[in-house]
């Protein structure tokens, strides 16, 4: 079990950054384990390194077939859409010209203009407005209710009277005929008995 | 007048645009190092040879697809990995791929009985390799003679990084016994 601050085979395989690989070294130069451990590594490296890499037994090359190849439209096309910044471009203008011809297309709007008003001034006054003008619309309303009230009770009283006085005339007139009747009988004597009393 | 080499980048960005002769310059730079990996997971020439084909034509019909240039390697890796574990799964479909051994001898990478490494020691290295598991072996690869990092090992064999290490020391203390005496005897 190796005591370095850091994997000896990091170390090896250069895994390490600087500072850490500074660490290790600094380690290693005082601990003999660590060092012959990292030796072991190094000797099986070069070991495994002497296998060498072999040439390649046939070199490989492409031709260019013309009716293989994509043609420079699409090569365009494919370029367009793998290349961000142009796809990014390409969107900026069309957004850009759809802005102009909505500008254009439309007339500019109306501008409102609103003016501020002091609102905590306002509600009352508003308030002690409404309440008067209330009030005093429910005043007016019930005087003319009571002088309607009034006149129509005038007008009965009157026509009462009238009808009284007419009735007062009646009866004169009915007194007076009946004193008329009282009077004839009296000058003509008493009234003829019926015709069965005769009997 | 000032010379700058080419690099896989701009390479890349031509032949991504259909410039065939830039990918054949690219091909003729990643070639070699993909031949040997697949090498060493089919221990088989003509397979390595053929799937390195495969790989190269795979990804000329990809290419537009890569995102970042400089995830090449990984990138390309990704494929042989794939390529190859897809023809393990073609000549044994019912056996699981991570039991599969590499079709070598037992003295070494062979074809037709010729062994690829006849020294001495590089057969002590090739028979120690062979000890591995599929998993481990693979590993050692893209680790040790292929010098990937961790994380793009992850990204080849599609992975953790945990995974990755745990596979890779668990090898690498296999090597060391197995090569012991041969490092004893001053063989390296």
């Amino acid at each position: 079990m190796s005591c370095s601050p850091f994997d000896l085979k990091d170390y090896f395989f250069e895994e390490l950054d600087g500072a850490q690989r500074k660490q290790v070294e600094a380690h290693v130069t005082g601990c003999r384990a660590c060092r012959e451990e990292l030796s072991r590594l190094r000797l099986t490296g070069t070991t495994l390194l002497s296998l060498r890499e072999e040439e390649i037994p046939r070199r490989i090359a492409f031709v260019s077939d013309p009716v293989f190849e994509p043609s420079a439209w699409r090569r365009w096309l494919d370029g367009f859409w793998n290349a961000p910044a142009r796809l990014g471009f390409a969107s900026a203008a069309l957004v850009s010209a759809a802005l102009v011809v909505f500008a254009l297309a439309r007339p500019a709007p109306i501008q409102l203009v609103r003016v501020p008003m002091p609102v905590a001034q306002t509600a009352p006054t508003v308030q002690t407005a409404s309440e008067s003008d209330i009030q005093a619309r429910i005043d007016q309303a019930a005087d003319r209710a009571v002088a309607a009230r009034t006149q129509q009770l005038k007008d009965e009283v009157a026509a009462e009277r009238q009808r009284l006085l007419m009735v007062a005339a009646e009866l004169e007139v009915d007194n007076r005929r009946q004193h008329a009747l009282y009077m004839s009988a009296a000058e003509y004597g008493p009234p003829r008995q019926p015709a069965l009393e005769a009997k | 007048m000032i010379f700058r080499a080419v690099e896989d980048g701009d390479l890349i960005r031509q032949a991504a645009r259909g410039n065939v002769e830039a990918f054949n310059l690219l091909v003729s730079r990643w070639e070699k190092r993909v031949y040997n990996y697949l090498l060493r997971l089919t221990a088989n020439r003509e397979d390595a040879l053929d799937l390195t084909q495969d790989v190269f034509l795979k990804a000329y019909q990809n290419l537009r697809k890569l995102d970042d240039a400089a995830r090449f390697a990984p990138w390309l890796y990704r494929i042989a990995h794939n390529e190859a574990y897809s023809m393990f799964r073609k000549r044994r479909p019912e056996s699981d791929v991570a039991d599969l051994p590499p079709a070598a001898a037992e003295t070494g990478i062979a074809v037709g009985g010729s062994p690829v490494f006849p020294i001495e020691l590089s057969l002590a290295v090739a028979s120690a390799l062979e000890r591995l598991t599929p998993e481990q072996r693979e590993a050692v690869t893209l680790k040790i003679y292929q010098g990937f990092k961790f994380e793009e090992m992850a990204e080849i064999l599609s992975c953790p990084v945990s995974t990755i290490k745990s596979r890779l020391y668990t090898a690498l203390e296999l090597l060391k016994t197995e090569l012991a005496p041969i490092e004893a005897r001053g063989v390296s």
